[in-house]
Protein backbone atom coordinates (compact mmCIF):
# COMPACT_ATOMS: atom_id res chain seq x y z
CA UNK A 1 0.00 0.00 0.00
CA UNK A 2 0.98 3.74 -0.17
CA UNK A 3 1.76 5.35 2.97
CA UNK A 4 2.29 8.97 3.84
CA UNK A 5 5.59 10.50 2.89
CA UNK A 6 6.75 10.85 6.15
CA UNK A 7 6.57 7.05 6.81
CA UNK A 8 7.33 6.10 3.70
CA UNK A 9 10.68 8.16 4.38
CA UNK A 10 10.83 6.11 7.34
CA UNK A 11 10.42 3.04 6.22
CA UNK A 12 12.97 3.36 3.48
CA UNK A 13 15.42 4.25 6.37
CA UNK A 14 14.92 1.38 8.39
CA UNK A 15 15.11 -0.80 5.31
CA UNK A 16 19.01 0.34 5.10
CA UNK A 17 19.99 -1.18 8.12
CA UNK A 18 21.28 -4.71 8.56
CA UNK A 19 23.12 -4.26 12.33
CA UNK A 20 20.28 -5.58 14.81
CA UNK A 21 21.69 -2.73 17.29
CA UNK A 22 21.48 0.08 15.26
CA UNK A 23 17.80 -0.78 13.97
CA UNK A 24 16.71 -0.91 17.66
CA UNK A 25 18.83 2.00 18.14
CA UNK A 26 16.84 4.03 15.83
CA UNK A 27 13.48 2.39 17.41
CA UNK A 28 14.89 3.81 20.56
CA UNK A 29 14.87 7.11 19.08
CA UNK A 30 12.00 6.97 18.00
CA UNK A 31 10.15 6.88 21.70
CA UNK A 32 11.06 10.84 20.94
CA UNK A 33 8.33 11.06 18.67
CA UNK A 34 5.66 9.87 21.25
CA UNK A 35 2.76 12.67 22.81
CA UNK A 36 3.45 11.00 26.41
CA UNK A 37 0.53 10.00 28.27
CA UNK A 38 1.53 9.96 31.45
CA UNK A 39 1.75 7.25 34.08
CA UNK A 40 -0.47 8.56 36.45
CA UNK A 41 -3.57 8.19 34.03
CA UNK A 42 -2.59 4.43 33.10
CA UNK A 43 -5.26 2.47 33.43
CA UNK A 44 -7.04 -0.76 32.71
CA UNK A 45 -8.66 1.00 29.64
CA UNK A 46 -5.27 2.25 28.26
CA UNK A 47 -3.49 -0.60 28.57
CA UNK A 48 -2.08 -2.95 25.76
CA UNK A 49 -2.59 -6.61 26.53
CA UNK A 50 -0.15 -8.85 25.31
CA UNK A 51 2.88 -7.02 26.00
CA UNK A 52 5.53 -7.86 28.54
CA UNK A 53 6.07 -4.53 30.09
CA UNK A 54 3.36 -1.78 30.76
CA UNK A 55 2.11 0.20 27.89
CA UNK A 56 -0.99 2.48 27.15
CA UNK A 57 -2.17 4.22 24.72
CA UNK A 58 -4.81 6.83 24.62
CA UNK A 59 -6.55 8.58 21.61
CA UNK A 60 -8.16 11.68 21.04
CA UNK A 61 -9.64 13.84 18.08
CA UNK A 62 -7.80 17.04 17.50
CA UNK A 63 -9.58 19.09 15.07
CA UNK A 64 -10.65 15.98 13.75
CA UNK A 65 -7.55 14.98 13.65
CA UNK A 66 -5.99 11.82 15.49
CA UNK A 67 -3.82 12.44 18.48
CA UNK A 68 -2.16 9.10 19.48
CA UNK A 69 -1.10 9.23 23.78
CA UNK A 70 1.37 6.69 24.93
CA UNK A 71 3.84 5.71 27.37
CA UNK A 72 5.31 2.81 28.40
CA UNK A 73 8.31 1.34 30.76
CA UNK A 74 10.47 0.17 28.25
CA UNK A 75 12.31 2.47 25.55
CA UNK A 76 11.81 -0.32 23.05
CA UNK A 77 7.85 -0.53 23.11
CA UNK A 78 7.44 3.58 23.48
CA UNK A 79 9.72 3.57 20.27
CA UNK A 80 7.55 1.14 18.68
CA UNK A 81 5.06 3.90 20.02
CA UNK A 82 6.39 6.83 18.15
CA UNK A 83 6.77 5.17 14.90
CA UNK A 84 2.70 4.36 15.70
CA UNK A 85 2.47 7.95 16.30
CA UNK A 86 4.35 9.04 12.92
CA UNK A 87 1.98 6.71 11.07
CA UNK A 88 -1.50 8.26 12.58
CA UNK A 89 -0.92 11.43 14.14
CA UNK A 90 -2.13 14.30 12.25
CA UNK A 91 -4.22 12.58 9.53
CA UNK A 92 -7.93 11.92 9.54
CA UNK A 93 -9.56 9.13 10.99
CA UNK A 94 -10.50 7.60 7.73
CA UNK A 95 -6.81 7.78 6.49
CA UNK A 96 -5.52 6.21 9.53
CA UNK A 97 -7.63 3.20 9.45
CA UNK A 98 -6.93 2.38 6.06
CA UNK A 99 -3.40 1.37 7.59
CA UNK A 100 -1.96 -2.24 8.07
CA UNK A 101 0.33 -3.04 10.61
CA UNK A 102 2.65 -4.36 7.89
CA UNK A 103 4.04 -1.13 7.39
CA UNK A 104 6.27 -2.60 10.39
CA UNK A 105 7.14 -5.56 8.75
CA UNK A 106 8.14 -3.65 5.70
CA UNK A 107 10.50 -2.05 8.11
CA UNK A 108 12.37 -5.23 9.22
CA UNK A 109 11.35 -4.23 12.94
CA UNK A 110 8.97 -6.86 13.86
CA UNK A 111 11.50 -9.60 12.65
CA UNK A 112 14.09 -7.49 15.36
CA UNK A 113 11.34 -8.39 17.90
CA UNK A 114 10.99 -12.23 19.85
CA UNK A 115 7.41 -13.73 18.38
CA UNK A 116 5.80 -12.32 21.29
CA UNK A 117 7.00 -8.96 21.59
CA UNK A 118 6.13 -8.42 18.14
CA UNK A 119 2.45 -9.59 18.72
CA UNK A 120 2.71 -6.81 21.19
CA UNK A 121 2.71 -4.80 18.72
CA UNK A 122 0.43 -5.91 16.97
CA UNK A 123 -1.85 -5.88 19.63
CA UNK A 124 -0.88 -2.69 20.19
CA UNK A 125 -2.04 -1.44 16.66
CA UNK A 126 -5.61 -3.02 16.75
CA UNK A 127 -6.25 -1.22 19.92
CA UNK A 128 -5.01 2.05 18.61
CA UNK A 129 -7.21 1.32 15.43
CA UNK A 130 -10.36 0.11 17.73
CA UNK A 131 -9.87 3.02 19.90
CA UNK A 132 -10.01 5.65 16.72
CA UNK A 133 -12.63 3.63 15.48
CA UNK A 134 -14.67 4.10 18.75
CA UNK A 135 -14.19 7.95 18.40
CA UNK A 136 -16.20 8.16 14.66
CA UNK B 1 37.06 -27.08 25.19
CA UNK B 2 36.15 -30.69 24.61
CA UNK B 3 32.68 -30.51 26.57
CA UNK B 4 31.19 -27.77 24.44
CA UNK B 5 32.32 -29.49 21.06
CA UNK B 6 29.27 -31.86 22.53
CA UNK B 7 26.68 -29.36 21.88
CA UNK B 8 26.36 -28.59 18.21
CA UNK B 9 23.84 -25.37 18.83
CA UNK B 10 27.25 -23.57 20.11
CA UNK B 11 28.61 -23.45 16.77
CA UNK B 12 25.76 -21.47 15.22
CA UNK B 13 25.56 -17.53 14.89
CA UNK B 14 23.00 -15.22 15.92
CA UNK B 15 22.21 -11.97 14.26
CA UNK B 16 25.92 -12.53 12.92
CA UNK B 17 27.97 -12.71 16.46
CA UNK B 18 28.44 -16.08 17.66
CA UNK B 19 25.80 -17.57 20.39
CA UNK B 20 26.41 -16.81 23.62
CA UNK B 21 23.87 -19.11 25.62
CA UNK B 22 22.73 -17.59 29.28
CA UNK B 23 19.17 -18.75 29.47
CA UNK B 24 20.04 -21.82 30.83
CA UNK B 25 17.54 -21.69 34.08
CA UNK B 26 15.08 -21.81 31.10
CA UNK B 27 16.66 -24.76 29.42
CA UNK B 28 19.49 -26.33 28.90
CA UNK B 29 21.16 -27.15 24.99
CA UNK B 30 21.11 -30.61 24.88
CA UNK B 31 25.01 -32.52 23.34
CA UNK B 32 24.80 -34.32 20.32
CA UNK B 33 24.31 -38.08 22.31
CA UNK B 34 21.36 -37.01 22.85
CA UNK B 35 19.56 -35.75 19.58
CA UNK B 36 21.14 -38.93 17.99
CA UNK B 37 19.75 -41.38 20.87
CA UNK B 38 16.25 -39.66 20.22
CA UNK B 39 16.57 -39.35 16.27
CA UNK B 40 17.81 -43.49 16.39
CA UNK B 41 14.80 -44.27 18.40
CA UNK B 42 12.94 -43.08 15.61
CA UNK B 43 14.70 -44.38 12.89
CA UNK B 44 15.18 -47.80 14.30
CA UNK B 45 12.92 -48.45 17.15
CA UNK B 46 9.64 -46.75 17.28
CA UNK B 47 6.75 -48.34 18.44
CA UNK B 48 3.99 -48.29 21.29
CA UNK B 49 5.44 -49.52 24.55
CA UNK B 50 3.72 -51.94 27.34
CA UNK B 51 1.63 -53.99 24.83
CA UNK B 52 2.28 -55.47 21.55
CA UNK B 53 4.93 -58.88 21.49
CA UNK B 54 6.69 -57.55 18.52
CA UNK B 55 10.49 -56.52 18.23
CA UNK B 56 10.00 -52.68 18.06
CA UNK B 57 7.63 -52.69 20.81
CA UNK B 58 10.15 -54.62 22.99
CA UNK B 59 12.60 -52.19 22.07
CA UNK B 60 10.71 -48.97 22.95
CA UNK B 61 9.58 -50.27 26.42
CA UNK B 62 13.02 -51.21 27.42
CA UNK B 63 14.26 -47.84 25.99
CA UNK B 64 11.12 -46.46 28.13
CA UNK B 65 12.09 -48.23 31.66
CA UNK B 66 15.94 -47.50 31.15
CA UNK B 67 14.87 -44.12 31.45
CA UNK B 68 12.91 -45.04 35.04
CA UNK B 69 15.51 -47.61 36.26
CA UNK B 70 18.44 -44.67 35.70
CA UNK B 71 16.80 -41.73 37.38
CA UNK B 72 16.25 -44.46 40.52
CA UNK B 73 19.73 -45.26 40.27
CA UNK B 74 20.79 -41.34 39.88
CA UNK B 75 18.72 -40.14 42.83
CA UNK B 76 17.96 -43.43 44.92
CA UNK B 77 14.34 -43.35 44.48
CA UNK B 78 12.55 -46.44 44.89
CA UNK B 79 9.11 -44.75 43.00
CA UNK B 80 10.12 -42.63 39.95
CA UNK B 81 6.80 -41.15 38.06
CA UNK B 82 7.28 -39.91 34.26
CA UNK B 83 5.83 -36.65 34.00
CA UNK B 84 5.83 -34.19 31.40
CA UNK B 85 7.63 -32.23 33.82
CA UNK B 86 7.72 -30.14 36.76
CA UNK B 87 4.62 -28.61 36.36
CA UNK B 88 2.93 -31.68 35.72
CA UNK B 89 4.31 -33.70 38.29
CA UNK B 90 3.53 -30.81 41.01
CA UNK B 91 -0.29 -31.10 39.47
CA UNK B 92 -0.10 -34.85 39.86
CA UNK B 93 0.26 -34.76 43.75
CA UNK B 94 -2.09 -31.77 44.12
CA UNK B 95 -4.90 -33.98 42.49
CA UNK B 96 -3.97 -37.19 43.81
CA UNK B 97 -2.53 -36.75 47.02
CA UNK B 98 -3.90 -33.49 47.47
CA UNK B 99 -7.59 -34.35 46.92
CA UNK B 100 -7.41 -37.64 48.93
CA UNK B 101 -5.59 -35.89 52.07
CA UNK B 102 -6.77 -32.82 52.39
CA UNK B 103 -9.97 -30.86 53.80
CA UNK B 104 -11.50 -27.73 54.75
CA UNK B 105 -8.98 -25.94 57.12
CA UNK B 106 -5.80 -27.71 56.24
CA UNK B 107 -2.50 -25.55 55.73
CA UNK B 108 -0.25 -25.99 52.86
CA UNK B 109 2.91 -23.80 53.22
CA UNK B 110 4.70 -22.25 50.03
CA UNK B 111 7.40 -19.72 50.03
CA UNK B 112 7.20 -16.40 48.03
CA UNK B 113 10.87 -17.82 46.72
CA UNK B 114 8.58 -20.57 44.69
CA UNK B 115 8.18 -20.74 40.90
CA UNK B 116 4.38 -20.04 39.55
CA UNK B 117 3.89 -24.22 38.87
CA UNK B 118 4.37 -24.57 42.79
CA UNK B 119 1.90 -21.95 43.21
CA UNK B 120 -0.82 -22.34 40.76
CA UNK B 121 -1.76 -25.92 41.72
CA UNK B 122 -1.96 -25.01 45.21
CA UNK B 123 -3.97 -22.21 44.94
CA UNK B 124 -7.01 -23.69 42.54
CA UNK B 125 -6.52 -26.65 45.56
CA UNK B 126 -7.29 -24.23 48.26
CA UNK B 127 -10.18 -22.53 46.35
CA UNK B 128 -11.92 -26.34 45.61
CA UNK B 129 -11.31 -27.18 49.08
CA UNK B 130 -10.83 -24.19 51.57
CA UNK B 131 -7.32 -25.01 52.37
CA UNK B 132 -5.03 -22.35 53.88
CA UNK B 133 -2.13 -21.37 52.26
CA UNK B 134 0.66 -19.69 54.10
CA UNK B 135 3.94 -18.23 52.86
CA UNK B 136 7.24 -18.34 53.70
CA UNK B 137 8.51 -14.90 53.58
CA UNK B 138 12.37 -14.00 51.50
CA UNK B 139 14.03 -11.69 53.90
CA UNK B 140 16.62 -9.09 52.24
CA UNK B 141 19.23 -11.32 52.29
CA UNK B 142 17.66 -13.24 49.76
CA UNK B 143 17.17 -16.40 52.28
CA UNK B 144 13.72 -17.79 53.55
CA UNK B 145 12.83 -16.81 57.06
CA UNK B 146 13.02 -19.87 58.43
CA UNK B 147 11.89 -18.28 61.95
CA UNK B 148 8.50 -17.53 60.13
CA UNK B 149 8.96 -20.87 58.75
CA UNK B 150 8.81 -22.93 61.80
CA UNK B 151 6.10 -20.93 63.07
CA UNK B 152 3.99 -21.40 59.65
CA UNK B 153 4.21 -25.17 60.29
CA UNK B 154 1.02 -25.45 63.10
CA UNK B 155 -1.06 -27.54 61.72
CA UNK B 156 0.28 -27.78 58.32
CA UNK B 157 -0.32 -31.28 56.43
CA UNK B 158 2.56 -30.54 53.53
CA UNK B 159 5.05 -28.09 52.76
CA UNK B 160 6.02 -26.99 49.13
CA UNK B 161 9.64 -25.63 48.78
CA UNK B 162 11.98 -24.66 45.98
CA UNK B 163 15.55 -26.45 46.18
CA UNK B 164 17.16 -23.51 44.48
CA UNK B 165 15.39 -20.44 43.20
CA UNK B 166 14.92 -19.98 39.04
CA UNK B 167 15.21 -15.83 39.80
CA UNK B 168 17.65 -15.73 42.83
CA UNK B 169 20.26 -18.98 42.23
CA UNK B 170 19.77 -19.10 46.39
CA UNK B 171 19.57 -23.11 47.36
CA UNK B 172 17.06 -23.34 50.44
CA UNK B 173 18.04 -25.03 53.48
CA UNK B 174 16.67 -28.14 52.46
CA UNK B 175 17.98 -30.52 54.90
CA UNK B 176 17.00 -28.38 57.73
CA UNK B 177 13.28 -27.86 56.33
CA UNK B 178 12.33 -31.52 55.74
CA UNK B 179 13.55 -32.19 58.95
CA UNK B 180 11.52 -29.39 60.68
CA UNK B 181 8.03 -30.24 58.67
CA UNK B 182 8.48 -33.95 59.51
CA UNK B 183 9.30 -33.16 63.23
CA UNK B 184 5.63 -31.06 63.30
CA UNK B 185 3.88 -34.22 61.05
CA UNK B 186 3.54 -32.09 57.64
CA UNK B 187 4.75 -34.07 53.98
CA UNK B 188 7.68 -31.94 51.86
CA UNK B 189 6.75 -31.61 48.20
CA UNK B 190 10.23 -29.99 46.96
CA UNK B 191 10.27 -28.78 43.46
CA UNK B 192 14.10 -29.59 42.65
CA UNK B 193 13.80 -28.19 38.65
CA UNK B 194 16.40 -26.15 39.20
CA UNK B 195 18.37 -28.01 42.02
CA UNK B 196 19.29 -31.36 39.71
CA UNK B 197 20.74 -29.71 37.40
CA UNK B 198 23.87 -28.52 39.68
CA UNK B 199 23.44 -31.02 42.61
CA UNK B 200 23.36 -35.00 42.64
CA UNK B 201 20.52 -35.24 45.04
CA UNK B 202 19.88 -38.36 47.17
CA UNK B 203 16.38 -38.06 47.09
CA UNK B 204 15.98 -41.27 50.24
CA UNK B 205 18.60 -39.49 51.96
CA UNK B 206 17.19 -36.29 51.70
CA UNK B 207 13.63 -37.50 53.52
CA UNK B 208 11.31 -35.60 51.09
CA UNK B 209 8.02 -37.10 50.14
CA UNK B 210 8.20 -35.82 46.87
CA UNK B 211 10.40 -34.18 44.54
CA UNK B 212 9.47 -32.62 41.39
CA UNK B 213 11.85 -31.81 37.93
CA UNK B 214 12.38 -31.69 34.29
CA UNK B 215 14.73 -32.94 31.86
CA UNK B 216 15.39 -30.12 29.82
CA UNK B 217 17.06 -28.30 32.56
CA UNK B 218 19.87 -31.06 32.84
CA UNK B 219 20.61 -31.60 28.95
CA UNK B 220 17.90 -33.66 28.25
CA UNK B 221 14.60 -33.42 26.16
CA UNK B 222 11.62 -31.11 26.82
CA UNK B 223 8.49 -32.70 27.68
CA UNK B 224 9.46 -35.33 30.14
CA UNK B 225 10.06 -34.90 33.86
CA UNK B 226 10.13 -36.83 36.80
CA UNK B 227 7.83 -37.40 40.21
CA UNK B 228 10.25 -38.86 42.99
CA UNK B 229 7.82 -40.41 45.15
CA UNK B 230 8.49 -42.11 49.22
CA UNK B 231 7.47 -45.59 48.33
CA UNK B 232 5.24 -45.73 51.40
CA UNK B 233 3.39 -42.59 50.53
CA UNK B 234 3.18 -43.83 47.12
CA UNK B 235 1.00 -46.67 47.78
CA UNK B 236 -1.88 -44.34 49.45
CA UNK B 237 -1.59 -42.11 46.05
CA UNK B 238 -4.63 -43.13 43.73
CA UNK B 239 -4.28 -42.53 39.83
CA UNK B 240 -5.82 -38.82 38.50
CA UNK B 241 -5.83 -39.51 35.48
CA UNK B 242 -7.41 -42.17 33.76
CA UNK B 243 -7.17 -44.09 29.82
CA UNK B 244 -4.63 -46.73 28.44
CA UNK B 245 -1.61 -48.14 30.14
CA UNK B 246 -2.57 -47.05 33.67
CA UNK B 247 -5.24 -50.11 34.12
CA UNK B 248 -5.04 -53.79 35.22
CA UNK B 249 -8.41 -54.69 33.56
CA UNK B 250 -11.90 -52.36 31.95
CA UNK B 251 -15.27 -53.67 32.23
CA UNK B 252 -18.18 -52.12 31.48
CA UNK B 253 -18.70 -52.19 35.27
CA UNK B 254 -15.58 -50.67 36.08
CA UNK B 255 -11.45 -50.70 36.11
CA UNK B 256 -8.97 -51.76 38.27
CA UNK B 257 -5.25 -49.98 38.10
CA UNK B 258 -1.35 -51.26 37.76
CA UNK B 259 -0.06 -50.83 41.35
CA UNK B 260 3.37 -49.61 39.97
CA UNK B 261 4.06 -45.94 38.56
CA UNK B 262 2.05 -47.17 35.27
CA UNK B 263 -0.81 -45.97 37.23
CA UNK B 264 0.07 -42.66 36.96
CA UNK B 265 1.25 -42.87 33.13
CA UNK B 266 -2.32 -42.85 31.27
CA UNK B 267 -2.31 -42.90 27.35
CA UNK B 268 1.01 -43.44 25.42
CA UNK B 269 4.16 -41.71 26.89
CA UNK B 270 7.10 -39.53 26.59
CA UNK B 271 8.76 -42.80 24.67
CA UNK B 272 11.44 -40.78 22.93
CA UNK B 273 11.82 -38.58 25.19
CA UNK B 274 13.09 -40.62 27.76
CA UNK B 275 15.45 -42.46 25.48
CA UNK B 276 16.71 -38.87 25.14
CA UNK B 277 16.83 -38.03 29.08
CA UNK B 278 18.80 -41.78 29.19
CA UNK B 279 21.29 -40.69 27.17
CA UNK B 280 21.56 -37.28 28.62
CA UNK B 281 21.73 -39.18 32.31
CA UNK B 282 24.32 -40.98 30.88
CA UNK B 283 26.06 -38.17 29.43
CA UNK B 284 26.28 -36.25 32.45
CA UNK B 285 27.54 -39.55 34.66
CA UNK B 286 30.88 -39.10 32.91
CA UNK B 287 31.11 -35.53 34.64
CA UNK B 288 32.72 -34.50 37.50
CA UNK B 289 29.27 -32.56 38.45
CA UNK B 290 30.24 -31.23 41.93
CA UNK B 291 33.74 -29.67 40.16
CA UNK B 292 31.64 -28.29 37.39
CA UNK B 293 29.09 -26.96 40.12
CA UNK B 294 31.85 -25.06 42.06
CA UNK B 295 33.44 -23.67 38.69
CA UNK B 296 29.89 -22.80 37.34
CA UNK B 297 29.18 -20.75 41.18
CA UNK B 298 32.67 -19.32 40.41
CA UNK B 299 31.72 -17.53 36.97
CA UNK B 300 28.24 -16.34 38.70
CA UNK B 301 29.98 -15.06 41.59
CA UNK B 302 32.20 -13.45 39.53
CA UNK B 303 29.62 -11.79 37.28
CA UNK B 304 27.46 -10.92 40.43
CA UNK B 305 30.46 -9.29 41.58
CA UNK B 306 31.11 -7.47 38.02
CA UNK B 307 27.34 -5.95 37.81
CA UNK B 308 27.31 -4.95 41.15
CA UNK B 309 30.56 -2.73 40.40
CA UNK B 310 29.22 -1.12 37.84
CA UNK B 311 26.47 -0.20 39.77
CA UNK B 312 23.26 -2.69 38.90
CA UNK B 313 21.44 -4.07 41.45
CA UNK B 314 21.78 -7.47 41.66
CA UNK B 315 19.29 -10.02 43.07
CA UNK B 316 21.26 -13.13 44.84
CA UNK B 317 23.94 -13.85 47.33
CA UNK B 318 26.02 -16.49 44.99
CA UNK B 319 27.43 -18.63 47.71
CA UNK B 320 29.24 -21.97 47.18
CA UNK B 321 25.82 -24.23 46.92
CA UNK B 322 24.07 -21.62 44.82
CA UNK B 323 23.28 -22.01 41.34
CA UNK B 324 24.88 -20.08 38.80
CA UNK B 325 22.33 -18.13 38.22
CA UNK B 326 22.33 -13.80 38.18
CA UNK B 327 19.70 -11.82 38.11
CA UNK B 328 20.28 -8.12 37.74
CA UNK B 329 19.01 -4.42 36.72
CA UNK B 330 20.41 -1.87 34.96
CA UNK B 331 19.95 1.49 36.41
CA UNK B 332 19.02 3.25 33.84
CA UNK B 333 17.96 0.49 31.03
CA UNK B 334 15.27 -1.24 31.08
CA UNK B 335 15.23 -5.10 31.07
CA UNK B 336 13.40 -5.70 27.79
CA UNK B 337 15.66 -3.32 26.01
CA UNK B 338 19.00 -4.88 27.86
CA UNK B 339 17.73 -8.47 26.51
CA UNK B 340 17.29 -7.32 23.28
CA UNK B 341 20.53 -5.26 23.10
CA UNK B 342 21.90 -8.59 24.23
CA UNK B 343 20.58 -10.77 21.56
CA UNK B 344 21.67 -8.28 18.84
CA UNK B 345 25.14 -8.76 19.66
CA UNK B 346 24.82 -12.87 19.85
CA UNK B 347 23.65 -13.09 23.70
CA UNK B 348 20.96 -14.98 24.94
CA UNK B 349 19.39 -14.07 28.43
CA UNK B 350 15.82 -14.06 29.87
CA UNK B 351 13.93 -11.25 30.83
CA UNK B 352 10.51 -10.67 32.56
CA UNK B 353 9.32 -11.66 35.81
CA UNK B 354 10.45 -15.53 35.20
CA UNK B 355 7.40 -17.20 36.49
CA UNK B 356 7.94 -15.91 39.85
CA UNK B 357 5.93 -12.70 40.23
CA UNK B 358 5.31 -13.33 44.42
CA UNK B 359 8.66 -13.06 44.44
CA UNK B 360 9.63 -10.34 42.64
CA UNK B 361 6.87 -8.02 44.08
CA UNK B 362 8.80 -9.17 48.15
CA UNK B 363 11.73 -7.63 45.59
CA UNK B 364 9.67 -4.54 44.71
CA UNK B 365 10.60 -4.96 41.15
CA UNK B 366 8.64 -6.18 38.01
CA UNK B 367 11.17 -7.71 35.86
CA UNK B 368 15.28 -8.32 35.96
CA UNK B 369 17.86 -9.75 33.68
CA UNK B 370 18.85 -13.19 34.66
CA UNK B 371 21.90 -14.58 32.53
CA UNK B 372 22.47 -18.11 33.82
CA UNK B 373 25.63 -20.34 33.19
CA UNK B 374 25.49 -23.88 32.71
CA UNK B 375 28.26 -26.72 31.85
CA UNK B 376 29.13 -25.79 28.48
CA UNK B 377 29.46 -21.97 29.37
CA UNK B 378 33.13 -20.65 30.33
CA UNK B 379 35.01 -18.11 31.89
CA UNK B 380 35.81 -16.16 28.90
CA UNK B 381 31.85 -16.10 28.10
CA UNK B 382 31.23 -14.53 31.04
CA UNK B 383 34.03 -11.57 30.61
CA UNK B 384 32.05 -11.55 27.05
CA UNK B 385 28.91 -10.72 28.77
CA UNK B 386 30.35 -8.31 30.90
CA UNK B 387 32.47 -6.17 28.03
CA UNK B 388 29.50 -6.22 26.04
CA UNK B 389 27.29 -4.68 29.14
CA UNK B 390 29.85 -2.19 29.62
CA UNK B 391 29.54 -1.57 25.68
CA UNK B 392 25.95 -1.23 25.89
CA UNK B 393 26.13 1.26 28.66
CA UNK B 394 27.97 3.48 26.85
CA UNK B 395 25.86 3.51 24.55
CA UNK B 396 22.78 3.51 25.53
CA UNK B 397 22.77 4.02 29.52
Amino acid sequence: MTYPEVLAELIEEFQDIDDKMERLEMVFDMADEVVPYPAERWDDESRILGCQSEAHVHVELDDGKVLLFAGADAKLVQGLMGILSIAVNGYAPAQVLLLSPGFAEEMGILSTLSPSRSNGFRNMFDKVMKDIRGLQ
Amino acid sequence: MALRDDFPILKRKVNGFPLIYLDNAATTQKPQVVLDAMNNYYTSSNANVHRAVHTLAGEATEGYEACRTKLKDWFNAERAVLTSGTTEAINLVAHSWGRANLIEGDVIVLTEMEHHSDIVPWQMLAEERNIELRYVPVMEDFTLDMDAYAASLDGAKLVCVVHTSNVLGVRNPMEEIIELAHSRGALVLVDAAQGVPHERINFQESGADFMAFSAHKMCGPTGIGALLIDAEVFETMQPFMGGGDMIETVTITGSTYQTDEHKFEAGTPKIAEAVGWSAALDWMSTLDLEKEHQRLVKIGSWVAEQLRSMGMAVYGRHEKNDSAVVSFNHPSIHSEDLAHLFDSRGFAVRTGHHCAQPLLNRLGISSTVRASFYLYNTMHEAELFIKQLKEITERFG
